[in-house]
C-alpha cells in the first residue's frame, strides 16, 4: 500500500478547502444547488484529481486517462470546482453557474465541459456506465482505471446491481467506485427511507473487494484508493462514511441542505468557516 | 416473392461481415444471442461477443461505457427489452451522450403473437423516435436488413434497427443503393402513394400489385429509415398523388404514420389513412392470422386503399 505523506495529506487538505471555497463561488453564483452531497464528496474529489488520478487537463480526450464518473450527478458543484482548480476550465465559467445558457447546468453534461465523462443526473445509470469504461480498456490492453462517486439514496435504485453483477461476473478489477455514505436523503435518513444496510456484505456477495474508510481523511482515501484491486479479479468498493455539508458547521448533517437557496450572510458564515478550517491545518 | 429470407440470420451474418471489416464492433447479448442471430459472431469472435444475462438496463449503460472507448456495440435482444424497458438509458446513456451504440429489437411488432402484449413491440418506433439524435431503421426485406446493418456500423451515433422474426421475401434489388434517410420508391403511380416499413412492407407491395390489377395506379415507397425521414420524396408523393396511405406493423401513436401525418398536417395537407394497430393491447394467436385480426394482410390493406379512394 502506498503511504500519503505527511507534507501531501497537507497539500491535500489545503486543496479541499479551495475546492470548497470553489463551491460556494458556484453558490453564489447560482444561488441554488444541491450543497449537501457536493460537499460530502468534496475530500474524494480532490484526493482522486490532485494525488490519485492519471489526467492531464489540457488533454481532456487523451485515450489513455483515468475515468471518473460521477453518478450521483446532482453533486456536481464539487465535480465542476474540482475540474477548475485542475485546470481543465477557467475558474471564470464557475461564475455562470445558473446563468442561461450556461455550460455548467445543474447535472453535469460532457459535451459542455471539458474533463466530464458522463451526462449523469438520473440517478443509477453511472456504475454501468463506468463497467463498459473499464471493460473497453481493458479489452484494449490499457491500464488505465475507472472511478465512480455513488449516493447512498442512489442505491435504491435496481439497476446499480445489475451493474454490480456484472462488473463482477465480467472481473472488472480496474474498477473502483465509492459510495458517499452521508446517511441522508432528500425525505431522510437512508436506512428510514429505503435500507440498504448492511452495505458492505451486499456489496461482498455481489462479488467485489470492499472496504469501509472514513471519507474526509485524506489518508484513508489516498491509501485505499491507490490500492485496488482489493482483491485480484474483483471490482472493489469503497464505502465512505462522510458527513452531508461537510465543513459548513451550520449545515453539516441536516436534510433542508439537500438542496440549497443560499443567502448573501449564509455564503459569508460559510466563507468564514472555511477560512477557520484552512487556519485548523497543520 | 419465393426467395425468403429468415431476418435473425440475415442479421448475424451481416453482423459477422461488418465485424471482419472493422474490429471495433462488438455485439452485447442479454440471454439473448442465439435468438438473435449471433451464434456465427460468437463462434468467429469469441472475445468480441459479450454476454449480460438478462440484465436489460444495465447492457444499455454498459454499452454506451464501451463506446466512449471506441468500440461500436451492437446489442441486440427483443424488442421491448431494449426499448420499452431501458428507455431513460436509451435516452440518457445513448442519446442524450451521443454515443455510437446500435440498438437491435428482434421479434418486434407482432412476430412474438403467441406470447402476448408483454412480448410484442409495438411502442418501439413511437418512443425511441423522440430521442434528439437517434436514427432510427426499419428494414423492409432482407436485403435492407443487410444494408442496415453496414449503414449503422459506417454511421457514427446511435441508432436503433426493428427487426422481425417470421421469413421475409426479398423486395429490393441486392445491389440498390441504401442510404440513410432516403426512402426508395418500389413503384410509380399518381392515384395514391402507399408507404410501408418493415416487416409489412411486403403486404404493402402485395396491396399495390392487386390494386394495379385492378386498374388503379398506386405509387409504393418503402421508408426504411423513420428517422431521419425522407421528407423531400413524402412530400413529393403527396403533391403528385394527393393521397397518402401508410402500413406499418405498429402503433398509429407515434409511428410511421403519424410521423408523415406530422410533415403533411404542416407543410402539404393530403388526405391520409393509416394502417397500424390501434390503441389497444393485441390478442394472440397464430402471426399470420394475427395480422389479418387487424387489418395488415395485402388483400385487406387494398381493400381499405380502394374505400379511401371511393
Amino acid at each position: 500500500m502506498q503511504k500519503l505523506s505527511r507534507d501531501a495529506k497537507t497539500e491535500l487538505e489545503k486543496m479541499a478547502v479551495q475546492i470548497r471555497r470553489n463551491v460556494l463561488r458556484l453558490m453564489k453564483a447560482g444561488r441554488t444547488g444541491h450543497i449537501g452531497g457536493a460537499l460530502s464528496v468534496v475530500d474524494i474529489l480532490t484526493a482522486l484529481y490532485f494525488k490519485v488520478m492519471r489526467v492531464d487537463p489540457q488533454n481532456p480526450n487523451w485515450t489513455q486517462r483515468d475515468r471518473f464518473i460521477l453518478s450521483a450527478g446532482h453533486k456536481c458543484l464539487a465535480l465542476y470546482a474540482t475540474l477548475a482548480e485542475k485546470g481543465f476550465f477557467n475558474h471564470a465559467v464557475l461564475d455562470t453557474y445558473g446563468a442561461l445558457c450556461s455550460r455548467l447546468g445543474g447535472h453535469p453534461d460532457m459535451h459542455k465541459v471539458p474533463g466530464v465523462e458522463t451526462n449523469t443526473g438520473a440517478l443509477g445509470h453511472g456504475l454501468s456506465i463506468a463497467g463498459g469504461m473499464a471493460m473497453g480498456l481493458k479489452m484494449d490492453g490499457c491500464d488505465a482505471k475507472v472511478y465512480v462517486i455513488m449516493g447512498d439514496g442512489e442505491l435504491a435504485e435496481g439497476s446499480n446491481w445489475e451493474a454490480a453483477a456484472a462488473a463482477s461476473h465480467h472481473k472488472l478489477d480496474n474498477l473502483l467506485s465509492f459510495v458517499d455514505r452521508n446517511h441522508l436523503q432528500i425525505s431522510g435518513k437512508t436506512v428510514d427511507v429505503m435500507s440498504y444496510e448492511p452495505l458492505d456484505e451486499r456489496w461482498r456477495a455481489f462479488g467485489w473487494g470492499v472496504r469501509e474508510i472514513d471519507g474526509h481523511d485524506m489518508r484513508q482515501i489516498f491509501e485505499n484508493a491507490t490500492d485496488i484491486p482489493f482483491e485480484k479479479g474483483k471490482p472493489s468498493v469503497i464505502i465512505a462514511n462522510t458527513v452531508k455539508a461537510k465543513g459548513l458547521s451550520f449545515a453539516e448533517n441536516k436534510v433542508d441542505y439537500h438542496y440549497w437557496k443560499a443567502t448573501d450572510e449564509g455564503l459569508v458564515i460559510a466563507e468564514r468557516e472555511l477560512d477557520d478550517i484552512e487556519k485548523g491545518i497543520n | 416473392m419465393n426467395d425468403l429470407r429468415d431476418p435473425r440470420k440475415t442479421f448475424g451474418d451481416a453482423l459477422v461481415d461488418a465485424a471482419e471489416k472493422n474490429q471495433n464492433i462488438v455485439a452485447l447479448s442479454a440471454d439473448s444471442s442465439s435468438g438473435s442471430g449471433l451464434t456465427p459472431f460468437r463462434e468467429r469472435f469469441p472475445e468480441r461477443h459479450i454476454e449480460f444475462g438478462i440484465m436489460e438496463q444495465g447492457i444499455i449503460g454498459f454499452s454506451a461505457g464501451l463506446a466512449t472507448t471506441g468500440k461500436i456495440p451492437f446489442v441486440v435482444a427483443i424488442a421491448p427489452f431494449v426499448t420499452a424497458r431501458p428507455f431513460e438509458m436509451f435516452r440518457n446513456d445513448l442519446g442524450y451522450m451521443r454515443q455510437n451504440v446500435k440498438v437491435v429489437g428482434r421479434c418486434a411488432g407482432l412476430t412474438y403473437s403467441d406470447l402476448g402484449a408483454t412480448h410484442q413491440s409495438l411502442d418501439d418506433i413511437a418512443i425511441i423516435r423522440t430521442i434528439p439524435g437517434v436514427t432510427v431503421l426499419n428494414p423492409g426485406d432482407p436485403v435492407d436488413i443487410v444494408k442496415a446493418v453496414h449503414a449503422a456500423a459506417a454511421h457514427v451515433g446511435p441508432v436503433y434497427i426493428k427487426l422481425g422474426s417470421p421469413k421475409m421475401p426479398v423486395l429490393m434489388e441486392e445491389d440498390y443503393p441504401f442510404q440513410i434517410g432516403k426512402g426508395v420508391v418500389m413503384q410509380e403511380g399518381s392515384d395514391v402513394t402507399i408507404i410501408g416499413t418493415g416487416t409489412v412492407l411486403s403486404k404493402a407491395a402485395a396491396a399495390a400489385r392487386i390494386l394495379k390489377e385492378k386498374g388503379f395506379h398506386p405509387r409504393l415507397i418503402n421508408i426504411h429509415t423513420i428517422k431521419p425521414l425522407d421528407r423531400q420524396l413524402v412530400l413529393k408523393a403527396a403533391a403528385e398523388t394527393g393521397k397518402i396511405v401508410t402500413v406499418e406493423e405498429g402503433y398509429l401513436a407515434g409511428g410511421l404514420g403519424s410521423c408523415i401525418a406530422e410533415l403533411l398536417a404542416t407543410e402539404h395537407p393530403v388526405p391520409m389513412k393509416m394502417i397500424g394497430i390501434d390503441d389497444l393491447f393485441c390478442d394472440t394467436g397464430p402471426y399470420e392470422e394475427l395480422l389479418a385480426q387487424y387489418g395488415l394482410q395485402g388483400e385487406q390493406i387494398a381493400e381499405t386503399v380502394e374505400t379511401f379512394l371511393a
